[in-house]
């Protein structure tokens, strides 16, 4: 295992993608993930690889759809107001089966909001913000370590099941400077016989999200996507439970509204208050049945994010008896407070 | 054994047959690009066809090489994409004057910049064909359509002077009345380093908005000493009112986006401060 190494959590993720084997990645600048395309910027041609600042999210989008169907490893990033812009060339991502890693580093909205860290995108993220019948993976980092482990796997993912990725951090993650061990490249390799290259001496491969084709045969397309994304359900759930074995009192958090949870519970823990936290890794998939395990002895169940109340409806949605779930939730770049989350916890006691 | 290169009998696509109109210009753009590559001895293992949204859009469908169908006005930053990741192959970007021109008009600058070594073919019929007959960026001032009933309000653009204006290193304006010219145009575009635009003026016979019988009688061939160095005199004709002119506009030398890209390998393989850096942590 390699040195530590202090990074920002922005600059991990880019030299995570460079481990994975990205070697192409289309970006516009949007604050408060600079460092990404300024990372890659001067990073990727070391390796031989390309980095293009688009005029737009939308070209940055469409030039990772031209990439992606010529087999490669490629990314974009951004943050929000530039995520609702790639949301129609997703839907075509998607519609054309073709894999790519998309990072959304969250600031407050809506509109332009301000440059704070927040969590105000997870519908857009888990619900689907294009048009049409699809799902893309969602990876909630939650550390400078983790933005880096999950970028790693975010490549091996979009490869596997021919599907976009996204990396669903905030602004605390991507600004904060951590020390973090460099992730190792996986070594896993990925046929694409799907992609815009070796035909020689067959048909040239031909990549559209159009259908010219009779109408059942987009539904039977959809009924295929939908076989994998019951495959990616069934097997790609991810989450940390911490302290929930006995825990009266579970926090349901993700990102960096996880780590404020976790402080909590271990303030808590300390004055003999029985809580817990449960942690999303994937919220798409979301993972209900270990949340619904994690809640078994949980009197109460206070939900925490840096919005009004998104995520919360997917906890309600994993749990037995749904009316124990309660929510803090701070908005507009603002961050929960722990004396906040124990007072609330104590409450719930008396 | 010798081997004997087989060259495929056609670009045309043997699977899917056009849907459009009998009589669409676009039916001359796809021969005619047929016909190039035929001559020029391409096979379609060498040729990426990406294709914007719209009647001129399905062009890739119908085209015997590697193909890509995105997004509605995009087709150009996809080809910038594709071509960054396959140099090798002759990418052709095709389009209508909506898809190019409205609401992808955005991107024209960015890929003249980069100078993206490709062709782009834009198919001008001076309306939406594919939705049905609304007006277009070029759609006659004054001229009736589904959404304009009491006439066009809006001034039509100048396509070419805007490219012009975008130093794109190679600008031509063409007709689908003329398979020959066409298709030496075609020849010289694809033969050309960087990005070259060829903007074909390609009827639409059902909606009608530029009919075959106006292009005949406001076209005229650029005068034969128009030197095409001269980004000047092209702007002029590109201005003229009386007649619309066609042929090779302007062209020039610059490097394009691959060999931009290589320069910035060397400089960063000199340096490489980052890798240094790295590798002590692995
Ligand atoms: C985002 C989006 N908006 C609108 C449409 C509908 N649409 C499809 S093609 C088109 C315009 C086509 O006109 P043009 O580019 O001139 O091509 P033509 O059909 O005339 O060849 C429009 C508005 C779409 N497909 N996607
Ligand atoms: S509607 Fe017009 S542009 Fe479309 S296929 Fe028919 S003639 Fe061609």
């Amino acid at each position: 295992m390699g040195k530590q190494i202090l990074m920002k959590g922005n600059e991990a993720l880019g030299e995570a993608a460079i481990i994975a084997g990205c070697r192409f990645y289309f970006g516009y600048p949007i604050t408060p993930q600079n460092e990404i395309p300024a990372y890659m910027s001067r990073r990727l041609p070391e390796v031989g690889g390309t980095f293009l600042q688009a005029e737009s999210e939308i070209a940055a989008v469409n030039m990772v759809f031209g990439a992606s169907a010529a087999g490669a490893r490629v990314m974009t990033s951004t943050s929000s107001p530039g995520m609702s812009l790639k949301q129609e060339g997703l839907s075509y991502l998607a519609g054309a089966k073709l894999p790519c890693v998309v990072v959304n580093i969250m600031r407050g909205g809506p509109g332009l909001g301000n440059i704070a860290g927040a969590q105000g995108d997870y519908f857009q993220a888990t619900r689907g913000g294009g048009n049409g019948d699809y799902r893309h993976i969602v990876l909630t980092p939650a550390s400078v370590q983790e933005m880096a482990e999950l970028t790693v796997l975010a490549f091996d993912l979009a490869d596997e099941y021919r599907i976009t990725v996204l990396i669903l951090g905030d602004g605390y993650l991507g600004q904060i400077s951590e020390a973090l061990t460099l992730p190792e490249p996986t070594g896993k390799v990925f046929e694409k016989p799907w992609a815009l290259t070796g035909a020689k001496g067959r048909e040239p491969n031909k990549i559209a999200s159009l259908k010219l084709v009779p109408d059942h045969v987009l539904e039977e397309m959809n009924l295929s996507l939908e076989r994998t994304y019951n495959e990616i359900s069934s097997r790609e759930c991810r989450s940390e439970s911490y302290l929930t074995e006995d825990a009266e009192y579970l926090l349901v958090a993700y990102g960096t509204s996880s780590r404020i949870c976790r402080a909590a519970v271990n303030e808590l823990r300390e004055e003999g208050v029985k809580a817990g936290l449960f942690r999303l890794i994937t919220a798409w998939p979301f993972p209900a049945a270990a949340l619904k395990r994690a809640s078994l002895k949980a009197k109460k169940i206070l939900t925490v994010e840096m919005s009004l109340g998104q995520m919360i409806e997917d906890v309600r949605l994993s749990v037995d008896n749904p009316e124990r779930v309660d929510f803090y939730g701070r908005s507009g770049g603002m961050l929960p407070e722990t004396e906040e989350i124990k007072r609330r916890i104590k409450a719930y006691g008396n | 054994m010798k081997t004997i290169l087989q060259k495929p009998e056609t670009f045309k696509s043997s699977r899917i047959k056009p849907v459009w109109c009998p009589g669409c210009g676009d039916y001359g753009v796809l021969n005619a690009l047929d016909k190039t590559f035929k001559t020029l001895e391409f096979k379609p293992e060498n040729i990426a066809v990406v294709s914007g949204i719209g009647c001129s859009g399905r062009f890739s469908h119908y085209f015997n090489s590697y193909s890509l169908h995105g997004t509605h006005g995009r087709a150009l930053p996809t080809a910038t994409g594709l071509k960054t990741v396959r140099p090798d192959l002759h990418v052709v970007t095709v389009g209508g004057d909506g898809d190019g021109l409205s609401i992808g008009g955005g991107h024209i600058a960015h890929a003249a910049r980069k100078n993206v070594d490709l062709t782009y073919i834009i198919m001008d019929n001076n309306i939406y064909g594919l939705t049905k007959g609304q007006s277009s960026p070029t759609t006659p001032l004054g001229y009736t359509t589904k959404t304009a009933p009491y006439g066009v309000y809006e001034e039509s653009l100048n396509p070419i002077a805007m490219f012009l204006s975008y130093d794109i290193s190679f600008i031509a304006r063409t007709t689908s009345a003329d398979m020959k010219i066409m298709q030496k145009i075609l020849t010289e575009a694809i033969e050309h380093k960087g990005f070259s635009l060829v903007y074909v003026m390609s009827p639409c016979v059902t909606y009608k908005a530029l009919p075959y019988s106006k292009l005949k009688e406001i076209t005229s061939p650029l005068p034969e000493d128009h030197d095409i160095s001269d980004k000047m005199a092209a702007f002029k004709y590109a201005y003229s009112e009386e007649t619309m002119y066609t042929g090779i506009f302007y062209r020039k030398e610059k490097s394009c986006l691959n060999e931009r890209l290589q320069e910035v390998f060397q400089m960063a393989e000199t340096s490489k401060t980052t890798s240094e850096i790295m590798a002590e942590f692995k």
